[in-house]
Parts: structure tokens; sequence; C-alpha cells
């Protein structure tokens, strides 16, 4: 089966530091995957290779059989990879609605129905007309997560999507995770929160300065020497 | 009756009260209008690449002088009629605007701003170099016409195709797309928006009407010289004008326009001396006070429709 997404042997530096130093993963279709590492372990820089935010030095990605480093970002986007960012890059003078709007083309009245829906999902539809820079983080948050939904990617790329969301939110958040895995997408993510990275994925990648430490099911990935090492110390 | 309907009611009636305006006004009234005409296609068509992108163009005269040096050239060298040759003008603004926005426009922020200041100083000198084709610094004139009242007419049309463009641009995808560029573009690109061509394309239409307008000024004023079709004044009017009215918006650069103009013409003419230092004061208040210029801070507060 093609994978969903393949890196083999990515590297990236900035000057003299190596953000992320030959990482290689393979992310089958219809999952939902993890990447943990302690700060400055390259988690952001390796999604922005995937997406083309950065060039990576090395090596070669692949989105579905197909090699899209060398893309530019919109490219690789509208092939369906899509993502969020880790501080949320809402477009704050454009309203919530519109923000989904913005990647549309053909039927408008048909994309300001899906946009409502996808405003109604996370429970934000009164909020369609508000501009989205007057929005609390929390809220702008899941609207770059259904922003990102407009354009029905196949591999979803979240970078701590659970970061300043609030509890009754966050367990809406990771159910519509879960509900983009069962309609057969792929998703990455990044996060901090422990739980929601054992409560969530099936599979977690670990890095540590920019190497791939460690690789498994989040229960055998708890009990890893090397990881408890990174995060922990000695 | 509605706001809106009341605000299209009152475009018609100021349209059709133009439109007869040259039959019954005075000498000076058509010129102070056509004046008035052009500041709007300036404005507007600024507001299109910088207002909506966030682009900010610190030469954007040079379309101006392009189409000026254009339309007189082929009136003067060539015998066409003036009609032909300010649509000339707009055709070669825009394939100016071609060759200049493609590798620019990779710019960021100040450096694009700076790119564009020099393509007008490199325009100016090489108007001034080619002497055989522009007349060099002594200037070019043109064959003698009068005909400021066609030239109001067609003047008046292009500032009601500036605004009309805006309206279908601000109220399409299209046009959020290209405030997305404004507001992040990193985040744009992630989502799949191919920003070099959105760029180009806004940058295409706000040299189109320059160019026109610098054709329609050229013939207007029958003779050109460097220095009067590529000043940097007249690129420093059209940004005051759209955010003092308001940046991004379909009537901010509209009201600018008529504000400002009208303040210089019948405040400042009499005090000639005080004129420049109104003039940069004004800028400065802008800044500090409303940064956003009148409608935007209208939009903000009473959370005006983007028709606005």
């Amino acid at each position: 089966m093609t994978a969903a997404l393949e890196l083999d042997a990515v590297k990236k530096s900035f000057g003299g530091v190596t953000a992320v130093n030959g990482v290689s993963l393979r992310l089958e279709p219809g999952r939902i995957y993890g990447l943990i590492g302690p700060n400055g372990s390259g988690k952001t820089t390796l999604f922005n290779c995937i997406t083309g935010v950065e060039r990576r030095d090395a090596g070669r990605i692949f989105f579905q059989g197909e090699r899209i480093d060398g893309l530019k970002p919109w490219q690789i986007a509208v092939k369906g990879v899509g993502r969020t960012f880790q501080v949320t890059r809402v477009f704050p003078e454009l309203s919530a609605l519109e923000n989904l709007l913005v990647v549309t083309r053909g039927d408008r009245a048909a994309a300001e129905r899906r946009g409502r829906e996808l405003l109604a999902f996370v429970k934000l539809e009164q909020l369609a007309g508000e501009y989205a820079g007057n929005l609390s983080y929390g809220q702008q948050k899941l609207v770059e997560f259904v922003r990102v939904l407009m354009r029905d990617p196949s591999l979803v790329l979240l970078d701590e999507p659970a970061a300043g969301v609030n509890r009754t939110l966050l367990n809406d958040l990771l159910e519509a995770v879960r509900r983009l895995r069962d309609e057969g997408r792929t998703v990455l993510l990044v996060e901090h929160d422990m739980k929601v990275v054992m409560g969530l994925c099936e599979v977690v990648f670990v890095l540590d300065h920019g190497d791939k430490i460690a690789e498994g099911p989040p229960g055998i990935i708890q009990a890893d020497e090397r990881v408890i090492e990174a995060y922990f110390g000695r | 009756m509605s706001p809106a309907r009341l605000f299209q009611g009152g475009l018609v009636v100021v349209a059709a009260a133009l439109a007869v305006y040259p039959f019954f006004g005075t000498g000076y009234g058509v010129r102070a209008l056509l004046q008035l005409f052009m500041w709007i296609a300036l404005a507007g068509s600024w507001n299109l690449i910088s207002g909506l992108t966030g682009y900010v163009s610190f030469g954007h005269v040079a379309f101006f002088g392009a189409g000026a040096y254009t339309a007189a050239i082929l009136i003067t060298n060539a015998g066409w009629s003036w009609p032909l040759a300010c649509a000339a003008a707009g055709v070669a603004a825009c394939g100016l605007a071609l060759l200049i926005g493609y590798p620019c426009l990779r710019l960021k922020g100040p450096y694009f701003a700076i790119a564009m200041l020099g393509l007008n100083e490199v325009l100016r000198a090489l108007v001034s170099y080619f002497e055989g084709l522009t007349g060099g610094g002594s200037g070019l004139s043109l064959p003698t016409l009068q005909a400021s009242v066609p030239i109001y007419y067609v003047m008046g049309l292009c500032a009601a195709a500036v605004t009309a463009l805006t309206y279908v641009i601000i109220t399409s995808r299209f046009g959020l797309r290209l405030m997305t560029i404004r507001e992040d573009e990193v985040a744009a690109e992630a989502m799949g928006i191919d920003t070099a061509r959105h760029k180009l394309y806004a940058f295409l239409l706000s040299a189109v009407g320059p160019g026109i307008v610098g054709g329609l000024a050229a013939r207007d004023q029958g003779y050109i010289e460097p220095i009067s079709v590529f000043p940097l004044a007249t690129t420093i009017t059209m940004i005051v004008m759209v955010l003092f009215g308001g940046k991004g918006t379909v009537w901010g650069p509209v009201l600018g326009a008529v504000i400002l103009f009208v303040s210089q013409e019948v405040v400042w003419a009499r005090f000639p001396y005080v004129h420049q230092l109104l003039f940069g004061a004004i800028i400065v208040a802008v800044v500090l006070l409303m940064p956003r210029g009148v409608l935007g801070i209208l939009q903000i507060k009473y959370r005006l429709p983007r028709t606005v």
C-alpha cells in the first residue's frame, strides 16, 4: 500500500545548527500519528520541510508516492496536505467565515454553507461574521483547524492543536481529530500534552536533537529508556 | 429606505450631475474635476496592490509617467488619436508592471517599496537620456488640441472604472485571497494560495489605471517633462489619500481623494506658503491618530460590509 507520507533521510540545518538530522518515517493512510520531543528537537522544522515552508537540505519526501520536496508550499497544500501552526495564523482582519472561504472556488453559496457547517462543527457558528483577530486564542485555534478542512486534505498536520484550547472544547477537538481519521484521512500531530498524545495517537515518533530516537505505540514509547532520558535527562 | 439604497440613489444623482456639469460649469470647474477624477483613479489603483496585498508601492507614479510618455510619443511621433494613444498607454504600463513585478514582488516589506522607488528613478533617468524619442530634459510638446471636455469624460470613466473594479475585487474571493497576503503570506501559502500569481495579477491591475490616466494627463496638459510626470510627490499623495480614506476598502480612496483634493483647492490655495506644511501635518496626524483611515475606523466600529 502506498504510504500517505514518507520521509527518507530528511535533513535540515540552519547555519551550524542541525535541526533535522536525516529523519525517515512512514505514515500509513487513515491513522493518527504523534510527533513528540523536547523543545528544539526539530518537530516544527520537520513540519515546515514537509509543507515546503522550509526547503530540506537533503533527503526525499513523498506524499502518496509522489515526490513533493522542492514544490512550493501552495502546491503541496493543493495536493492535499493541510496544516495548522504552533502559534495560530488566522487572517485577523477577515471574518471567521471569510477565513474559510478564501481557499474555495466555484459556487460561493455552497462554499459558504460548507464554511458555516465547519464553524458549527467547532461551535463557532455564532461568530461567523466576527473578525478572526477579535476571537479568543482558543477560538482562533479552532478556526485555523476547520480552515484546513475546507480543502478536504488527505493528510493533516497539526502543530500543538490542544495548546490554549479549554477543556470542554478540547474534547470536541479530539473527537474531531478522530473523525478525520474515521473519514480515511491521515493525521500527524505535534503535541506536548502527553495525555492527548497517548489517548489519540496510534503510533508515536520521538525526536531529540533532530534525530528520530524512537517509534512505536504510545504505551511502549512511554517506557522507552531513550525517550525518558531525552525528556528528563539521565 | 435602507442606507444602501440611499447611498446608491445618491451615487446616481452625483454621477448625473457630473455628467451634465460641462454644459453649465466653468472652464476652471471642469479642469478641477478632471484632476479630481485623476486622483481618484490613481489612489484607487494604488489601493489595489498596496491596500489589499500590503505590498507598499513607493513608485506607483512610474506607471503614470510611463503612460504619459507612451501616449505623448504616439500622439506626437506616430500621429495617433489621443483616445487610442491613451489605451496604448494603459497597455504599456501593464507591460512594465509585468516586467518589473515578476522579480520585485518576491521582495518583502520595505525592500519592495524601495525597489519601486528605484524603478521610478530609473525610468526618469531613461526618459531624460533617450532625447531623440522623448525630448530628454527639455520635455515633449504635444500638438495643440482643445479637448478638455472629452478628456473630462474619459477621466471620469477611468475613476468610475477603477472604483467599480475595486468593488468587484473586494467583494470576491479573489479579493479575500489578496487580503490573506497582507494578513499572513506564509499562512496563505499553506492554505494553497498561489501568492506569487495573485500578487502579480493585483499589480498588473493596479498599473493599468495610472497608465491610461497618465496618457490623458499628458494630452490635457499638452507638455510633459521628466520631472513633471515622475514626481515622488504624486506617489506620496496617492498613498496619503488612500491612508486617509481607508486602505483596503472600496470607497476609502474616493473619500480620501475628494477630501484632500478639495481642501487643497479650496483652503490651501489661499495659504500657498503653509500648503506643504499642512500636507505634512495631515500625514503625521493620519498615521498617528487613525492609521486605518476614516472608513477603516468605521469598518471596525460598525462592522460595515465589504461593499463599503
